[in-house]
């Protein structure tokens, strides 16, 4: 086992890319799955057709659409170009692929907790006196908590490993936009690599096996504490 | 509690029509299952919205198609029980009583915790998580919570209905002194004769989603008696037992009824169909029912095919229930006098 | 302990075995693992070649030179074997994988910088200039390690830093430059002239990086084999030779 500075930051790096598109997509996810679970509205087929794509799409496909979008002729490169933010080629460009990719693991498990709750709480709450931005926020909210714990572990282990969307709208830049699997490609590319990929391989399994893990402990915990 | 509704809802192949305007302030939503008592308690708390027309309550219009107002769930102030006690999980018993308090204006806070928690014996419960509650301490608590929301009219949809018997008969008090000691108004909703009978005072009976007649619980009894399978069923509330032989003894009017279960010390509620009381035109020799009441028949009314006579004995009354040829047999018309023999396991505690 | 080490082996020899004869060498069939960066041309090549000798199919294997000397190290059927650099032949050549004798140089190509800019850029020395500039991933392209090569011998490594937007591999850098997303790429010329907006700006001084040679090789399989035999003895061929100008390649 061997890891050079070069792979510790693409640890570093798929971590902190991980965490923030988790954490961007969370409230995000949550208004989504609120929106898919609780409202009616046309076009509700569509948009979930639509948060449902990525996970059916190539990854590299969607890679393709962000750079188009994202890039310099993108018409959302233009507009954030205009407040000076450019997003491709850079960190967030991976963060942004990330989020993309793992947005449905992230709304489909936040729904499952969200279905699972009963309306007449929902019905309680409002005739007891609470708007519904009320029930919300003190109904919803804290009985989606697993779903969206279990959402965002999902997420952030499918983060950690995302790769055809990222190298092409991030590339892979050591330092820069080079995750861990971005880093094994680069190894695995050359047979003189296999040793350098085979570290970061278990690198990377061993981050996936804790945060699945984790997700399971959390499940387990929060069961217990919902029946007490 | 006024209550003017005249409203229209469709939802599949049900449709509910309902024009009526009623008061009271314990008033019952009786019907067989399917017939649109839930649906209208949903109409009426504003969890769904009727298709056309006007809800008010007291003079507040909670809904009018034509003046485009639909007064949204929390400002209609009405609380609900649901049959299922639908407790908060991720709050505690106190955050949950608490839940529609702190929500309710100060200047509208006329009904106090301490106090319903008193009335509800809810003490010993207030600190402890909702999981660990029996079924009647959680719709106690949901009871609690809804009373403590302030409400300006109190909706109990079944809120029996998914507790076993025992239990049931337990909960009828609290509900009963809610509504008295408070002074809120309630709408019960349920299918159960018996509950009707207990909760309330007006009846509106409703058919496949329309409004078949609004009566009382008595009126209602009666003309059910022929068909439901137990007859009219007489409540009574007894105390002061006594026993004797292993029996119980209960004061009843000027004389005692002779029960074999009963309980010493406490108040209890007992059933006895009228077709569990046979009568006599005089005195007979020796029976083996214990009790045998002189009556005098108060009042006869028919239910199809069959009579029921009202008797009373030193300011009591019974219904009993006998078949028209036996009724010309004895002669029996009002102000007669009769004998009436009632084993004494034919009454049943309810609790 | 040892038992279960013979054990595993033999089990790993019999699956080798039903993998190597599950893949049948038919007679007239030639595998050939080469460069991605000679796809085009070896299409034509070998579309060429199959016209005149009717009796021969071929089975294309296109991938990176370095994941190629991998497949085969690891036993993937290949009798003819184009790597993009001298690296990967003298790797398979050390491990006795290619037939050390039939190794040959069969085309060089060289590096330019190509971009759809409108700025004025004729020399290394201009790219400090632009923003971002595209190459394939020094550690896993060839293109792109000549590349870097290039840059630090023209000391621009430190003016150049953060400016660079590494790949997977030459093809995307060039459809980066294409999309404009970087003003240009440093890639091979014969990947250039395919682009349709962005042009050749200049061409990378040979002196700065090592000669780009593709070598070819029969693998030691191919070596037994007429027909890969014949084919590898053809590409020497003045058809073959006209064919990789046509694309960009130089044959000396």
């Amino acid at each position: 086992m061997h890891l050079t500075p070069e792979d510790f930051s693409a640890i570093a790096l798929s971590i902190k890319i991980a965490i923030t598109a988790t954490v961007i997509s969370l409230p995000v996810g949550f208004a989504t799955a609120w929106l898919m679970v609780f409202s009616h509205f046309r076009g509700k087929v569509l948009l979930e057709v639509l948060i449902n794509l990525p996970l059916t799409l190539p990854p590299v496909v969607i890679g393709y659409f962000l750079l188009l979008m994202l890039g310099r002729n993108g018409w959302i490169g233009v507009f954030l170009k205009s407040f000076g933010i450019e997003l491709v080629f850079t960190w967030k460009a991976a963060v942004v692929a990330s989020a993309a990719v793992g947005f449905p693991l992230l709304v489909r498990s936040i729904r499952l907790g969200m279905e699972s709750i009963d309306h007449q709480l929902l019905q309680a709450s409002r005739s007891l006196g609470a708007p519904w931005y009320d029930t919300l926020a003190t109904v919803i909210l804290p009985l989606s908590l697993r779903g969206m714990l279990a959402g965002s572990s999902l997420m952030f282990a499918r983060s950690l490993g995302e790769f055809g969307a990222t190298i092409i709208v991030a590339g892979n830049i050591p330092g820069l936009t080079q995750t861990i699997p971005l880093a094994i490609y680069d190894y695995a590319s050359s047979p003189t690599g296999t040793a350098m990929a085979l570290s970061l391989c278990i690198v990377s399994v061993a981050l996936s096996v804790s945060v699945l893990f984790l997700h399971e402990v959390i499940g387990k915990q929060l069961e217990h504490g919902g029946k007490a | 509690m006024k209550l003017c509704i005249d409203i229209e809802k469709r939802q599949g192949d049900f449709s509910l029509a309902l024009n009526t305007e009623f008061s009271g302030e314990r008033v019952g939503l009786f019907g067989a299952s399917g017939s649109g008592k839930s649906t209208l308690v949903h109409l009426i708390a504003g969890l769904i919205k009727p298709d056309a027309g006007e809800i008010y309550l007291d003079d507040t219009c909670l809904f009018s198609s034509r003046n485009r107002i639909d007064l949204s769930p929390e400002k209609r102030r009405i609380a609900l029980v649901f049959q299922q006690a639908t407790l908060f999980p991720h709050l505690g018993v106190k955050s949950n009583l608490l839940y529609g308090y702190k929500r309710c204006r100060p200047a509208e806070r006329r009904i106090k915790p301490e106090a319903i928690i008193e009335v509800l014996n809810l003490g010993h419960l207030v600190g402890r998580g909702v999981g660990k509650l029996s079924g009647g301490e959680k719709q106690r608590v949901a009871l609690g919570r809804a009373v403590l929301a302030n409400p300006r009219l109190l909706v109990m949809d079944e809120p029996l209905s998914a507790l076993d018997d025992s239990l049931r008969y337990q909960i009828i008090p609290y509900l009963r002194s809610v509504s008295a000691e408070f002074g809120i108004p309630c709408l019960f909703i349920s299918h159960s004769l018996i509950e009707m009978q207990l909760m309330t005072e007006r009846v509106l009976v409703v058919r496949d989603g329309r409004l078949a007649s609004i009566s009382t619980p008595d009126e209602l009894a009666r003309t059910g008696m022929a068909t439901n399978p137990r007859g009219y069923l007489n409540l009574l509330r007894l105390d002061g037992a006594t026993q004797k032989d292993g029996l119980f003894l209960y004061p009843w009017g000027e004389s005692d009824l002779i029960i074999s279960e009963g309980r010493i010390g406490e108040e209890s509620l007992f059933e006895l169909s009228s077709r569990d009381i046979i009568l006599f035109k005089s005195h007979p020799e020796a029976i083996s029912a214990r009790n045998l009441l002189e009556c005098r028949v108060a009042e006869l009314f028919d239910s199809d095919g069959r009579k029921g006579i009202v008797l009373e004995s030193g300011g009591k009354t019974l219904v009993a229930e006998i078949v028209r040829p036996a009724a010309e047999e004895l002669g029996i018309a009002t102000g007669a006098t009769v004998f009436a023999a009632i084993k004494a396991s034919a009454f049943r505690r309810l609790g | 302990m040892k038992t279960m080490k013979h054990f595993l082996r033999s089990i790993a020899a019999v699956l080798t075995l039903l993998v190597l004869t599950s893949v049948p060498a038919l007679a007239g069939q030639v595998s050939i693992s080469v460069a991605a960066s000679l796809k085009d041309a070896l299409n034509e090549i070998v579309g060429v070649y199959a016209k005149s000798h009717p009796g021969a199919t071929f089975q294309k294997n296109y991938a990176a030179s370095g994941a190629l000397a991998g497949q085969i190290e690891q036993g993937a059927p290949a009798d003819l074997f184009i790597s993009a650099n001298v690296k990967w032949m003298n790797y398979l050549k050390e491990k006795n994988l290619v037939d050390a004798p039939s190794i040959r140089t069969f085309a060089f190509n060289d590096l330019v910088f190509a971009g759809a800019t409108s700025q004025k850029i004729k020399s290394m020395n201009d790219l400090t200039r632009l923003g971002k500039i595209g190459i394939g991933s020094p550690k896993s392209v060839p293109a792109g390690e000549y590349a870097m090569q290039a840059i630090v011998k023209s000391g621009l490594e430190q003016a150049l830093a953060g400016k660079l937007i590494m790949a997977k591999d030459v093809r995307e850098s060039l459809m980066y430059a294409e999309l404009g997303e970087v003003d240009g790429s440093v890639v091979y010329r014969t990947d250039a002239l395919m682009a349709k907006k962005a042009r050749i700006l200049f061409t990378v001084p040979a002196t700065l990086y090592p000669e780009v040679v593709y070598p070819v090789a029969l693998t030691v399989a191919g070596a037994k084999n007429a027909d890969a035999k014949s084919f590898h003895a053809w590409l020497k061929g003045k058809e073959a030779t006209a064919i990789l100008k046509k694309y960009g390649f130089t044959v000396k």
